[in-house]
């Protein structure tokens, strides 16, 4: 038994002294197998107790381990002496800590850092965007990225011949289903699920067949919200989507609430903030308007809320979208939106 | 669609300035893209919804302009004094596409001079960027370009039989266009024949053959309503685009097809000389109904959330052009002009009035207020597994869900179905779905060793898409899948410290597993609580030298919903002993054969009481050991709750343990 716990600690001291990186971490080595109160003592401790045969066999075999770790410890310390040979020594961290030795540390010397991984910026977008919309009550919904063609089009009141559909915008796959191209399609699975009042917003991933370029991916990624209750009007859209939009880009933005189309919502609007990147003097960004759209928006339709079976006369709402790549784009002044998809690591480390 | 800022004027004389101009039609739902100063006038790029195609041209603008300053609509008059020949004396038109040409209008014009257009024409088309090219040409883009109505103006007399018959083409019949296009036609193309073959594609451009020239001195003047979808397919298979395809894919207004005719006429009667002949050809199939819309007042200042007089209501929808049918106290039935399809319904008037009256004096106050939602599940295990990936120093990459092909060459992960195909891709190498992420993982990699990034640890938490036999719903499957720089046991550590931070606290079970994916010796199958969990192992050597990787990376994939469905997400609290611990590390030889799992499964069968944790801490193989042996070193810490527990009590544990790991595994103690 005792033999056994000698050879387990000689095989573990020799482990602790190939790690230890110090003169300090050997020193505390060398106490915890030969101090005072030391491993090896311990054991030794133990030998009077031992019947009279094993006594002296393991009296040696315990003062054997003592010398071999003795030794060990002090082969251990030469590789930090000064006197070593340098030129023998590949490992350059521990010259330095030979002048730890001799109290002349370097105390300018770069810290150790630890590595610590990235959120990819699309990802944290995504966080921000959940965390604003949670506090006004918003929960977080998903769906399906492959479709059908009922809940990305016909319930979404697109009609039958609607340019959308066809398949320079849209991908089918060979499942009869197709790629979604928007996330507007979770409104109409959550009010199917579901009865109002409805606060819900959908991030995900969509998709459309544009050749890409720097301002085009065929996959990228929106969210979608939707607020329906009894009596919401267009002062609550623009409430809600201004709350957002100075918690997101900063309370010294300027909004322009304009009219626009979307099958899905009307009276429908786009809304553009003030260009930070010129201060709305006119830049590249913002195509000289001082102006950049940063999302749509929209009463709900009361086609959509025929084909989700509410009552139109009784419940109103509004309906919003946002491309997550444009706002990450226009946060950080990102031209590229291939940058994304590239994963290199020096431009997500940056985020 | 671009017009010019004068050229406006000539319908709305309205004393706007340039940026005045752009911002109250932006304003209005027209967004004024950019206005560039061109001699002494402006061309304003102005963005056209799809929902109105009666703003394709200037006067429908010019419409839109006259609501804003509250001022009349000038439409230009259309009336012409015409020759005492009759149109019907000299030709006919057959339509035999009711259904893809709804109506078909034509005039002739006789005896006309061909030459450059007068001065302020060619400035005016020079403005909006059109090239001029002679006066009838000129004349019938002049006109598009006001009215949005598409004309097309034939050489009378290069007409064969000077006759038109609308119809489909014949397969393989052929036609060189204006532009230089040679199209070859099939049968789901519209054309214009005269009555040998097809002298234009309809609503998309006219044949070089039958086109006006210097010598042309009779005009056939073509003014029309093609079907909108068979247009746009149609230019988008002959890869054909004009102003004329343009505005008939988004729908022209039905009655203005003969005003555009005859103001067309007009203007060519007046600047190229000539007669315009008595009469007009007109096949009109279009039936328009009247629409007619009730407004319920009190439902607009509910959904708007502002409060407007009728009387303010009803003098936008006039200054729109919609006719006031009749009126009570808090409703008003209006009639649709017929150039707004759009408008149909209640709230397309509510929209109407909304942005005339400007969505900027609707104010931003609401009381929707704070609701609290409970957690999201899925996206609370998401958090708690990015952080901990995150401290670990995985950086999170996203790749895209659409892959080559070559992913069926490394199945056997989650199915043997061929990945699910798009039928329509961008590029045909680029049609799949993907069925692992681990191969996007790879090119990740790649992308960063060959630019100077050495060690990737990366990995990607989102959807892998699996088919499904007999046509059932595919199952999207999110899935984690890690690559790891550092070796196999670190990445399955990272595996389980998932678990741990999880509260998952089964035993995760490699099986062995093949693929070509995997070095075979060093990947496995991981099962949790009898579920497949997910594949984790070494990159093969095939793929290393495929990617010609400089270091071996080791990934894992997992299925992430499993993860989600066996968390704990709750942590709960055991008092921690006090009382010391003792410690007894072991050296044991075993067979080859012997796992690890095997060793720690047979001393935790034992359900030692002060057993609180079994460390392992060394492997290793020695020729003193001998062929066929490992040796392996644990070590055993013992505690109690209650008291300091003594060295014979362990003593006696650690026999019992010895005794089990012999008599079950046949492993002694090393000497
Ligand atoms: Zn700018």
């Amino acid at each position: 038994m005792m033999q056994e716990r000698l050879v387990a600690l000689r095989s573990r001291a020799k482990d602790d002294l190939a790690k230890a990186k110090t003169l300090n971490e050997i020193e505390y080595v060398r106490v915890h197998y030969l101090g005072r109160k030391g491993a090896i003592k311990e054991i030794m401790k133990a030998i009077p107790s031992l019947p009279p045969e094993e006594k002296s066999m393991m009296g040696k075999m315990a003062n054997q381990l003592k010398l071999e770790i003795s030794d060990e410890v002090e082969g251990a310390k030469k590789r930090f002496s000064p006197s070593s040979d340098s030129s023998t020594d590949k490992t350059p961290r521990l010259k330095n800590n030979a002048q730890d030795a001799k109290g002349s540390f370097d105390l300018s010397l770069p810290g150790k850092r630890q590595p610590y991984g990235h959120i990819h910026p699309i990802t944290q977008t995504i966080n921000e965007i959940k965390s604003i919309f949670s506090k006004l009550g918003f929960a977080v919904e998903y769906g399906p990225e492959l479709e059908q063609e009922y809940y990305n089009f016909d319930a979404l009141n697109v009609p039958p011949d609607h340019p959308s559909r066809e398949d320079f915008d849209t991908f089918y796959l060979d499942n009869k289903l197709l790629l979604r191209s928007q996330t507007s399609t979770v409104q109409i699975r959550t009010m199917k699920k579901r009865r109002p009042p409805i606060r819900m917003i959908a991030p995900g991933k969509v998709y459309r067949p544009d050749t890409v370029d720097a301002r085009h991916a065929s996959m990228f990624h929106q969210i979608e919200g939707l607020l329906v209750d009894e009596g919401v009007s267009f002062q609550d859209l623009k409430y809600a989507l201004t709350s957002f939009s100075k918690i997101y880009f900063g309370q010294d933005i300027k909004m322009r609430f304009r009219p626009s189309f979307f099958p899905f919502t009307e009276p429908s609007a786009e809304v553009d903030i003030s260009c930070s990147i010129c201060n709305a003097k006119g830049c590249r960004v913002c195509s000289h308007s001082g102006w950049v759209e940063v999302l749509g928006a929209g009463m709900v339709d009361p086609n959509v809320f025929e084909a989700v079976g509410y009552d139109a006369e009784k419940y109103t709402g509004f309906a919003f979208g946002m491309g997550v790549e444009r706002l990450t784009m226009l946060r950080y002044g990102i031209d590229d939106i291939r940058l994304f998809f590239e994963n290199d690591l020096r431009f997500l480390s940056q985020f | 669609m671009k017009i010019s800022y004068h050229w406006l004027k000539d319908y709305c004389d309205h004393s706007l300035s340039v940026n005045e101009l752009s911002e109250g039609l932006t304003n209005a739902g027209l967004v004024v893209d950019a206005s560039t100063p061109l001699g002494d006038d402006f061309c304003l790029d102005v963005e056209v919804t799809s929902n109105r195609p009666d703003c394709l041209g200037i006067l429908g603008i010019a419409r839109e302009v006259s609501v804003i300053v509250r001022d009349k609509l000038l439409i230009p008059g259309v009336e012409y004094p015409t020759n005492t020949e009759n149109i019907e004396s000299e030709t006919t038109v057959v339509n035999e596409e009711k259904e893809l040409c709804p109506r078909y209008t034509a005039r002739i014009i006789k005896g006309i001079t061909i030459g450059p257009s007068p001065e302020w024409l060619q400035k005016r088309l020079r403005v909006l960027g059109l090239r001029p090219v002679n006066n009838v040409v000129d004349i019938t883009n002049y006109v598009l370009m006001e009215s949005g109505q598409p004309l097309h103006a034939f050489d009378f007399d290069k007409l064969e039989g000077k006759r038109i018959i609308v119809r489909r083409a014949a397969n393989g019949e052929t036609l060189e266009a204006i532009d230089g296009t040679k199209c070859t036609f099939t049968s789901d193309v519209l054309v214009i024949a005269d009555t040998k073959r097809p002298v234009a594609i309809a609503g998309i451009m006219g044949g070089k053959g039958t086109e006006v020239t210097e010598t042309t001195k009779n005009i056939f003047l073509e003014s029309a309503f093609f079907e909108p979808r068979n247009v746009r397919r149609s230019s988008r298979k002959l890869g054909i685009k004009s102003d004329s395809s343009f505005r008939f894919e988004r729908h022209v207004d039905p009655e203005c097809v003969d005003w555009a005719s005859r103001r067309a006429a007009k203007m060519i009667q007046e600047i190229a000389g000539g007669q315009i002949l008595e009469g007009a050809i007109d096949l009109n199939s279009i039936q328009l109904k009247e629409t007619h819309v009730t407004l319920r007042t009190p439902k607009l200042t509910s959904l708007l959330g502002i409060h407007l007089e009728k009387n303010e209501m009803r003098d936008i929808l006039e200054r729109l052009c919609f006719t006031i049918i009749s009126e009570e106290d808090d409703r008003l039935e209006v009639c649709v002009p017929s150039f707004r399809g759009d408008v149909y319904r209640e709230i397309d008037l509510i929209e109407e009035i909304a942005r005339i009256h400007g969505y900027e004096s609707i104010p931003a106050t609401s009381n929707i207020g704070v609701k609290l939602n409970p957690e999201n599940r899925f996206d609370s295990v998401v958090e708690k597994v990015k952080s901990l990936l995150y401290g670990m120093g995985y950086n999170e990459v996203i790749t895209d869900s659409i892959v080559d092909n070559k992913q069926d060459l490394h199945t056997g992960l989650w199915t043997d179905m061929n990945g699910i195909r798009i039928t329509n891709p961008i590029r045909h190498d680029q049609d799949q779905l993907r069925k692992t992420i681990i191969l996007n993982l790879l090119k990740v990699k790649k992308h960063n060793q060959n630019h100077g990034t050495e060690k990737t640890s990366i990995y990607e938490l989102s959807k892998i898409y699996l088919g499904k036999e007999n046509g059932a719903p595919p199952d999207e499957r999110v899935c984690l899948s890690i690559l790891c720089e550092d070796g196999f046991l670190p990445l399955k550590g990272v595996i389980e410290v998932i678990l741990h931070r999880l509260n998952i606290n089964l035993m995760l079970a490699p099986h062995p597993f093949q693929s070509d994916l995997f070095n075979p010796g060093k990947s496995a199958k991981l099962q949790l609580g009898g579920k497949i969990f997910g594949y984790v192992g070494e990159v093969s050597g095939e793929l290393m030298h495929n990617y010609d990787f400089r270091s071996t990376p080791c990934i894992a994939e997992l299925d992430f919903e499993l993860l989600v469905n066996m968390a704990t997400l709750e942590n709960s609290y055991h008092k921690t002993s006090s009382f010391p611990t003792i410690v007894r590390d072991l050296a044991v030889i075993a067979d080859e054969a012997i796992t690890w799992a095997e060793i720690k499964g047979s001393i935790d069968t034992l359900k030692m009481d002060y057993l609180e944790e079994i460390e392992f801490f060394d492997l290793y193989r020695s020729k003193q050991i001998g062929q066929g042996k490992k040796s392996i070193a644990f070590r055993l810490i013992f505690r109690a709750n209650d008291r300091t527990l003594r060295n014979d009590e362990v003593d006696v544990c650690q026999d019992e343990i010895l005794k089990t790991l012999e008599n079950s595994l046949n492993i002694r103690l090393r000497s």
